[in-house]
């Protein structure tokens, strides 16, 4: 898959995916673009079921038509394999074999009951990671609880924190907290496959989604150390929580600004007020902290954003060091000056689709393996595989079946 | 030191050495994530120059600052104290298990210090405007001269070029930019009130830890070093990756949905007995459905003809929200979550920090671990432990977060050699303190 001058830190790497849905896929996709060669083991006909949700192109469900599935498994090759039939778990068993990793996220107990727990998979691979994610890990009470993302941002996230003070606490967009764990899996992957390295010895990875956000997805950290301090319970802020800070409006929408005593002075300069940091009420950190200054100062700030544009408030706030930003739409993201310029998007051919832009790394590895040194790009991603679609190459290539014996397993249903 | 290993293993990390000029959240919870797992971390402070947000907002708040709603608390007691930078929550939290040191790297023989820090350690991670960095001289140039194995990770909000790459900004910011706040947000209400979250810093210090691991790989594999770059804004910008492609495939953009799911209903956060207390209910099929009626009581609902699916539980999603709400508000959010967890019914505890603690499963999972901090009186203090568990490698915290320029004996005379003479000399020249300048605000 590799070709000799990539050099990836995990092009020496198999990963044998058995994950589903979202925070699985996000950790093998990031392995998978980081170098390791991710085969991708899914449900005969079905799939992943994330093939079935939405987005969809042009909102027709379809097996290769779910925008979800093929943003999440780029770099990936798809083999369809019965997991509960004795073949197939003996070919998981031979696939784990010849891999470095297992990624599953299967609720706790469903590998063991496959056949396929930990035990099982050092007996065929001594030098195994076995990565398991699941809502909320192995052990404890709500071991067999359900999760979905908003349950689990309430729970473990700064949910309580998050949203107006007058509403219901809002959850983050989309699977932000499923993704977040992926994220953390691939992290613990990485130092696990070094760890196997160091002595030998396979390991086993319990990440639990909630544990993750906990962690913390959202802020949640200072704030759990301060009501350590002082027993403090966070809620969500008022409007007005501190001066000059919220999103306020302007030309063509709404630009997020953070206040407060320490920041408004590069505030008050943007808007060519700096008259006001000779008065009393202004001139140190502890007057501006006065919750009165609120009210006033926001009759001053809102008439100077509402005779601008968000792009010519972005400008002004890099310009003063004030720190703020855009209320951008998924359309102005696309069209954003910084991510547009340094080439972000990665646009990926699909067979359903076409060619259409996907978001871009995570990170930039500025390789020096080029002639005398130069740098080498990153590589192109793989778009994400049609159901089945390696089936036949991988237990040929991995696992030297016949054209014969892969025959029969498909005629068997295994494959 | 770094983390302890609990069993005979080395932790993956043991033995790494890495600087960390990290500021705020997002580079600083990389490098906690590092220490966690095994690395030497040494905060690279200076006694001159103030960050605002890493040690606090301002040096020296005054007892009435603490003290406000939304200003600079979370201080033990609310109070600053003589010293209020080794006692902020944020700070205490992510610095754990890291040493501090100080040197001003403004002066010529700071950079002699800096040169020798490189020298003995595999890398260096860093989250500042490039401006900043560029000032002080520290460069992947420089670096990769003075160790030509050294691994740099470079983590600022809009990368190391492009139009963006001096604007200062927080995780909230980079949210507002990416467009986060076009997918959460209240329905059919004002952007204006919308939340205020720092998903991207989080995001930001799982991908520098895994972006600095991947480095170390690579070094090692190919015995040279290497520099990353993480645009934390673009990091985070892929966990709004299905929203981006339906636009790019279809057109589409999304619209503020508040709480619902974009498929499943009903789906929401609800109020339950006592002062913001709520309960997250996800519906995620018929019979959950079905199952949720019956622990309501509501078997009237479950036979109503026009909440059989979700797409006419989604239609009707108001007067769902309603029926829920009326038997929500008389339960305890705790038991309810019990009740329809046993039900089969996906539902979660909105959980404030006091909740947090005491839950039954964090505590039984051994996920909270305890600290003693020389500057916060009155005990040891609970922190989140490890972020995964490692069935061979179990590990616990090593020590609370470093006051400022707690290990500069260490670093100077244990690590890199300075006699006693001249370690006097950096003190008596501004590098080694423990104290910011009294002159500064």
């Amino acid at each position: 898959m590799t070709e000799p001058t990539m050099i990836m830190p995990l092009d020496d790497v198999r990963v044998l995916d058995l994950t589903h849905l979202a925070a699985g896929p996000f950790c093998t996709r990031i392995l998978g673009d980081y170098g390791a060669d991710v085969i991708k083991i899914e449900r005969r006909e079905t799939g992943d079921p994330s093939r079935g949700l939405p987005p969809f192109y042009k909102d027709e469900p379809g097996t290769e038509r779910s925008g979800l599935f093929m943003f999440l498994n780029t770099n990936k090759r798809s083999v369809t394999l019965d997991l509960k039939s004795d073949r197939g778990r003996e070919l998981i068993l031979e696939l784990a074999r010849g891999a470095d990793v297992v990624v599953e996220s299967f609720a706790p107990g469903t590998m063991d009951a496959l056949g396929l727990g930990y035990e099982a998979l050092k007996a065929a691979n001594p030098r195994l990671v076995l990565t398991s994610i699941s809502n909320y890990g192995k052990t404890g009470p709500y071991r067999d609880y359900l999760g979905m993302d908003i349950n689990l941002y309430g729970m473990g996230g700064n949910m309580i924190g998050a949203g107006d003070f007058d509403h219901e606490p809002v959850k983050t967009a989309g699977r932000m907290v499923n993704y977040h764990a992926g994220y953390v899996a691939a992290l613990a992957t990485s130092l696990s496959l070094t760890s196997v390295e160091l002595d030998g010895q396979s390991e086993q990875l319990d990440i639990s989604v909630f544990e993750t956000a906990t962690h913390s997805i959202d802020g949640r950290l200072g704030r759990l150390m301060g009501y350590e301090h002082n027993g403090h319970l966070s809620s969500r802020p008022t409007r007005a929580a501190a001066v000059a800070s919220g999103a306020h409006p302007c030309k063509d929408g709404y630009f997020l600004i953070t206040g407060g005593a320490r920041f408004l002075p590069n505030i008050i300069r943007m808007i060519g007020m700096e008259e006001l940091l000779e008065q009393p009420e202004y001139a140190t950190p502890a007057a501006r902290a006065n919750p009165d200054l609120i009210d006033e100062f926001l009759a001053y700030l809102i008439p100077w954003t509402l005779d601008r544009t968000k792009a010519e408030l972005r400008v002004e706030a890099e310009k003063h060091g004030v720190l703020g930003g855009p209320l951008n739409t998924i359309e102005d993201l696309l069209n954003d000056e910084s991510f547009v310029a340094r080439e972000y998007f990665q646009e990926i051919d699909h067979p359903t689709t076409g060619p259409v832009e996907y978001p871009g790394y995570h990170f930039v590895l500025h390789r020096p393996d080029g002639e005398d040194g130069a740098e080498i790009p990153m590589p192109k991603r793989q778009r994400a595989p049609l159901l089945g679609e390696h089936t036949d190459e991988v237990l040929s290539g991995a696992l030297g079946l016949s054209v014969g014996e892969i025959e029969r397993l498909r005629a068997d249903r295994v494959i | 030191m770094s983390s302890i290993s609990l069993s005979g293993h080395k932790l993956p990390l043991q033995g790494v050495r890495i600087l960390d000029i990290a500021v705020v959240w997002a580079g600083p919870y990389a490098t906690q994530l590092l220490a966690e797992w095994g690395a030497e971390i040494i905060r690279i402070e200076s006694i001159q120059h103030f960050q605002a947000t890493t040690r606090g907002q301002v040096v020296r708040p005054t007892k009435e600052m603490a003290s406000m709603r939304g200003g600079m608390g979370g201080f033990p007691n609310r109070d600053p104290g003589a010293r209020p930078w080794n006692r902020g929550p944020s700070f205490n939290h992510h610095a754990r298990n890291k040493r501090s040191m100080t040197v001003d790297l403004t002066k010529p023989e700071g950079q002699e210090v800096f040169d020798e820090l490189v020298r003995k350690s595999d890398g260096l991670i860093e989250n500042n405007v490039p401006v900043s960095m560029e000032r002080v001289g520290v460069t992947w140039e420089r670096v990769s001269k003075v160790n030509p194995k050294f691994v740099m990770l470079r983590m600022p909000a809009f990368g190391l070029d492009g139009p963006y790459k001096n604007y200062r900004t927080f995780g909230s910011h980079m949210a507002a930019n990416v467009g986060h706040y076009s997918v959460m947000g209240y329905r059919g209400e004002d952007a204006a009130i919308t939340g205020n979250t720092l998903v991207a810093d989080a995001a930001g210090g799982a991908g520098g830890a895994l972006a600095f691991a991947s480095g170390l790989r690579y070094a090692r594999k190919n015995e040279k070093g290497i520099f990353i770059e993480i645009a934390s804004a673009e990091n985070f910008a892929t966990y709004l990756g299905d929203f981006m492609v339906d636009f790019t495939m279809n057109g589409t953009l999304p619209v503020l949905e508040g709480n619902r799911h974009r498929v499943l209903a009903p789906q929401g956060t609800y109020p339950c007995s006592g002062e913001d207390r709520w309960l997250t209910i996800s519906v995620t099929g018929d019979d959950e459905w079905r199952a949720l009626c019956r622990a309501m009581d509501r078997d009237d609902l479950a036979r109503d003809p026009r909440f059989a699916s979700h797409d006419g539980r989604r239609e009707n999603h108001d007067i769902l929200d309603g029926e829920i709400t009326a038997w929500t508000a008389g339960q305890e959010a705790a038991e309810a979550m019990i009740l329809l967890q046993a039900a089969g019914v996906a539902a979660g505890v909105v959980m404030n920090e006091a909740d947090a603690f005491a839950d039954p499963h964090l505590v039984d999972r051994g996920f909270w671990e305890a600290l003693e901090h020389p500057e916060v009186e009155g005990g040891p203090r609970l922190h989140t432990g490890s972020l995964w568990k490692a069935e061979r490698t179990p590990r616990k915290h090593w020590r609370a977060a470093p006051r400022l320029g707690e290990d500069n004996q260490y670093v100077y005379k244990e690590l890199l050699g300075f006699s006693d003479e001249k370690y006097r000399e950096f003190e008596s020249d501004g590098h080694i303190g423990m104290d910011y300048d009294p002159s500064m605000p």
